[in-house]
C-alpha cells in the first residue's frame, strides 16, 4: 500500500532537484505525456519562471480540454468564530479580541435563506478548532439543517474521527477542506502555539480518515507565506497523488491560500507574489490535469479575472469572513482574513461570462445521497 | 442501413447526439445544438437546477420542439446513487429514457462495468430506457442486451480525451453481436471519426467535448452531423470489402466470362 502520508524529509531532495533544474529540463516537463513529482519539481523552480506565459497557454489548454468553460462557484459561510486555537496567522486565534459569535438555529436559516436567494447552491461551512461553543454537534446540527436547503455542502472545521466523519456523510456532507498550513513539522509546532490544532500527524492524516469514512471530496492546501513554497508544494503534491492512489474514488481539490492581512498582523516569512502564485497554479494544473483547482476572494479582483480558466476551476464568490456576515450585511473588522475581491455575484458572474467562461452553480444532486433539497 | 434509429417508442432520423457540457454559455450550446440536427440530447441530472438560476441547462433545452431531452446518472458512484438519480430525472424530465453513467474514478472516468451492470438491471425492471454507457467490453454489452437495456454506449476512448476509436476492433464485435443500437459515446475528436464509427456499423455516435471544446461550436456541430450523414449513406450503398491482398479493377480470367 502506497502510503498516503509525505515526508518532509522527501521534499529536500525535491527542492534541490527544483533549484537544479535547466530551461531544458523545464521544456521537457512541459510536453511530458505523464508529468509526476519529477516534473512538478521542474516547473515550479526559478529556471520555470522565465517560461511563465508558455505555462500559462499551457495550463489553459489543459484546463479547457477537462474542465470545458466552465467555473464552478461556491461560498464560504462562518458559522462560528469560537476558536481554543493558539494558530499565530489566524486572525480567529484565541487571542485576538474579537466579539465571538456563533449562529443559532434562527440565524443559522437566515444565513441560508439569503444565500440560497442569491442563488448558491454549493456552500462550505467553516468554524474554529474544536470547542465547547462550537462542538461536533453542533457542527453536524448545522450540516444536516443546510443539506435540506443546498444540494453540496463541504465543511472547514477541525480534524474528526473517522466515526464523526461518518456522521457527517450520513447527513449529507459532500467533503471537506483541511488545510495542512505547512508539512514542515517543527515550524508547524511553532506557528500552532496552544489548542487542539497542535497535533501535526492527526491534522495530516485527516483527509485520508474524511475518505476512508465515505465523504467524497477532500480540499487540500498550505497557507502559502508560511513557510518555503517550494518545499511545501512537493510535499503537497504528495501528499495529493498518496491520497489518489488509497482512494480510487476520492475527489481532490486543491486550493491556494496566501496569507493576508488579518487581525493580529502576522507577517508572512515567505512572501509569495502574484507571479511566484501563478507558476505554482499553473504547475499543478500541467501536473494534476483532472484536479479542481480553488481561489477564493483572498485575491484581488485582477488576479482572480486573470487566472479563471488559467488552471482555476472553482471560485468563491460575494464572500463574508464574518459570522452572521450575509444576512446582516456585517461588514466589520473581525473576519478571519480580509476579502480582496468584494465584488457581488452579478457583477463576477458577468465578468466571468465576458471571458467566455460559464458560471455553474449547482454541478451537483443531492439525490446522489439520498437526500432532497429544498427549492 | 435503416433510416431511422429506434429507441424504445422514440424513432430518430439522426444519428448524432449531443452532450451539453463543457459549454462556454447556454446560448453557445443552443446553437451548437440546433446546428448539429440531432433530436437526442442528454443532461446531467446535477446540472438540473430547479431553483430557475441561470445556469439551469434542462429549462432551455425542454422548450426546444423535436428534442427528447435524457437525463445523465454522472455523478453517480455506484449503481444505488445511480438508480436514485434516474428516478429523479424521471420525474422531471417526464421521459423514461435515461443515459446511465457510472464512473466512479473523477480521473480517467472509465465506466464500472459492475455497478453499471447492476443498476441498468434495475432500471430496466422499472421500464426506463436504458442506455448505458460502458466500457468497450462485448460479453458486458450482450449481457445488458439480456436484461432490457434499450442500447449499448460503449467508449471510443476516454470521455474528453479526444483520442478517437482506439477502442475499433472491440466495437467491431460489439456491432457484430448485437442485437440493440451500438452507440459510441467518449473520446471522438473529429468528424472523421464518427463517420468511420458509422461506417463501421454502429448506429450512432455521442457528440460532447469535441462540439463545446471547438472555437465555433455551432461549426463543429455541423460538420459532425455532415460527417454522420456521410457514414450512413456510405453504409447504406454498400462498402466494397475490406481485403488484405490488392484486386485488379481488370480481373486476369476476365477472359472466362466472355462470350465466345
Amino acid at each position: 500500500m502506497v502510503s498516503a502520508i509525505p515526508s518532509w524529509s522527501d521534499s529536500a531532495q525535491y527542492a534541490k532537484l527544483s533549484k537544479r533544474t535547466s530551461p531544458g529540463d523545464v521544456t521537457t516537463a512541459m510536453s511530458s505525456s505523464e508529468p509526476g513529482l519529477h516534473e512538478f519539481a521542474a516547473l515550479i523552480s526559478p529556471a520555470a519562471s522565465n517560461s511563465i506565459e508558455a505555462m500559462a497557454q499551457r495550463a489553459q489548454q489543459i484546463t479547457g480540454h477537462h474542465f470545458g468553460k466552465t467555473i464552478s462557484l461556491y461560498v464560504p459561510l462562518y458559522i462560528s468564530n469560537h476558536c481554543p486555537g493558539g494558530c499565530s496567522y489566524c486572525g480567529f486565534a484565541s487571542d485576538r479580541e474579537l466579539p465571538r459569535r456563533k449562529l443559532g438555529e434562527q440565524e443559522l436559516d437566515a444565513e441560508l435563506a439569503t444565500l440560497k436567494n442569491a442563488g448558491f447552491e454549493d456552500v462550505l461551512l467553516l468554524t474554529g478548532e474544536r470547542t465547547e461553543e462550537a462542538d461536533f454537534d453542533y457542527l453536524h446540527a448545522a450540516v444536516s439543517r443546510a443539506a435540506k436547503v443546498f444540494h453540496s455542502i463541504t465543511v472547514e472545521s477541525f480534524s474528526m474521527t473517522v466515526d464523526e466523519y461518518r456522521n457527517l456523510a450520513d447527513v449529507g456532507c459532500t467533503g471537506i477542506t483541511l488545510y495542512q498550513e505547512t508539512y514542515d513539522p517543527e515550524l508547524y509546532r511553532e506557528l500552532h502555539r496552544w489548542g487542539p490544532k497542535q497535533d501535526f500527524s492527526s491534522r495530516l492524516e485527516a483527509p485520508a480518515r474524511a475518505l476512508a469514512a465515505g465523504l467524497r471530496t477532500v480540499g487540500m492546501g498550505v497557507l502559502l507565506g508560511l513557510a518555503d513554497p517550494v518545499r511545501d508544494s512537493i510535499s503537497l503534491f504528495q501528499h495529493v497523488e498518496g491520497l489518489r492512489r488509497q482512494y480510487w474514488q476520492a475527489g481532490v481539490t486543491i486550493s491556494f491560500p496566501r496569507i493576508c492581512s488579518q487581525l493580529g498582523g502576522y507577517a508572512p516569512a515567505q512572501e509569495v507574489d502574484d507571479r511566484s502564485l501563478a507558476q505554482l497554479i499553473f504547475a499543478f494544473r500541467i501536473c494534476l490535469k483532472d484536479v479542481p483547482l480553488v481561489l477564493s476572494t483572498r485575491e484581488r479582483p485582477g488576479f482572480r479575472d486573470g487566472m479563471a480558466g488559467l488552471g482555476i476551476t472553482r471560485m468563491s464568490v460575494a464572500s463574508r469572513t464574518t459570522v452572521g456576515g450575509y444576512h446582516t450585511k456585517r461588514k466589520e473588522d473581525s473576519g478571519q482574513f480580509k476579502i480582496n475581491d468584494e465584488r457581488d455575484v452579478e457583477a463576477f458572474c458577468e465578468t466571468l461570462r465576458k471571458k467566455g467562461l460559464e458560471p455553474v452553480f449547482k454541478n451537483w444532486d443531492a439525490v446522489f445521497h439520498d437526500a432532497e433539497v429544498l427549492t | 442501413m435503416s433510416t431511422t434509429l429506434k429507441l424504445g417508442d422514440i424513432e430518430l432520423t439522426s444519428r448524432l447526439i449531443l452532450g451539453t457540457g463543457k459549454f462556454s454559455s447556454i446560448n453557445a450550446m443552443m446553437q451548437a445544438i440546433l446546428a448539429s440536427g440531432t433530436q437526442l440530447v442528454t443532461v446531467a441530472l446535477r446540472r438540473f437546477n430547479k431553483s430557475e438560476q441561470a445556469d439551469d441547462l434542462y429549462g432551455p433545452l425542454d422548450q426546444l420542439d423535436g428534442i427528447t431531452v435524457m437525463p445523465n446518472t454522472s455523478g453517480a458512484r455506484d449503481a444505488n446513487e445511480a438508480v436514485r438519480a434516474a428516478m429523479l430525472g424521471r420525474e422531471l424530465s417526464g421521459s423514461n429514457i435515461v443515459k446511465l453513467e457510472i464512473h466512479p474514478n473523477p480521473h480517467h472516468l472509465l465506466p464500472d462495468p459492475v455497478e453499471t451492470f447492476k443498476a441498468a438491471e434495475e432500471l430496466a425492471k422499472n421500464e426506463f430506457l436504458v442506455m448505458p454507457y460502458i466500457p468497450a467490453d462485448p460479453v458486458l454489452a450482450k449481457r445488458l442486451e439480456e436484461i432490457g437495456c434499450a442500447s449499448v454506449m460503449p467508449l471510443g476512448s476516454a470521455i474528453g480525451s479526444g483520442q478517437g476509436l482506439q477502442t475499433s476492433s472491440m466495437l467491431r464485435h460489439i456491432v457484430r453481436d448485437s442485437g440493440i443500437p451500438v452507440i459510441v459515446d467518449a473520446g471522438l475528436r473529429a468528424p472523421s471519426e464518427a463517420a468511420a464509427a458509422i461506417e463501421m456499423g454502429c448506429d450512432a455516435v455521442l457528440v460532447n467535448s469535441a462540439i463545446a471544446a471547438a472555437d465555433n461550436p455551432a461549426m463543429m456541430a455541423r460538420a459532425f452531423a455532415k460527417a454522420v450523414d456521410a457514414g450512413s449513406s456510405a453504409k447504406s450503398a454498400g462498402l466494397m470489402t475490406r481485403c488484405d491482398d490488392a484486386v485488379a479493377t481488370s480481373p486476369l480470367t476476365s477472359f472466362l466470362t466472355e462470350e465466345q
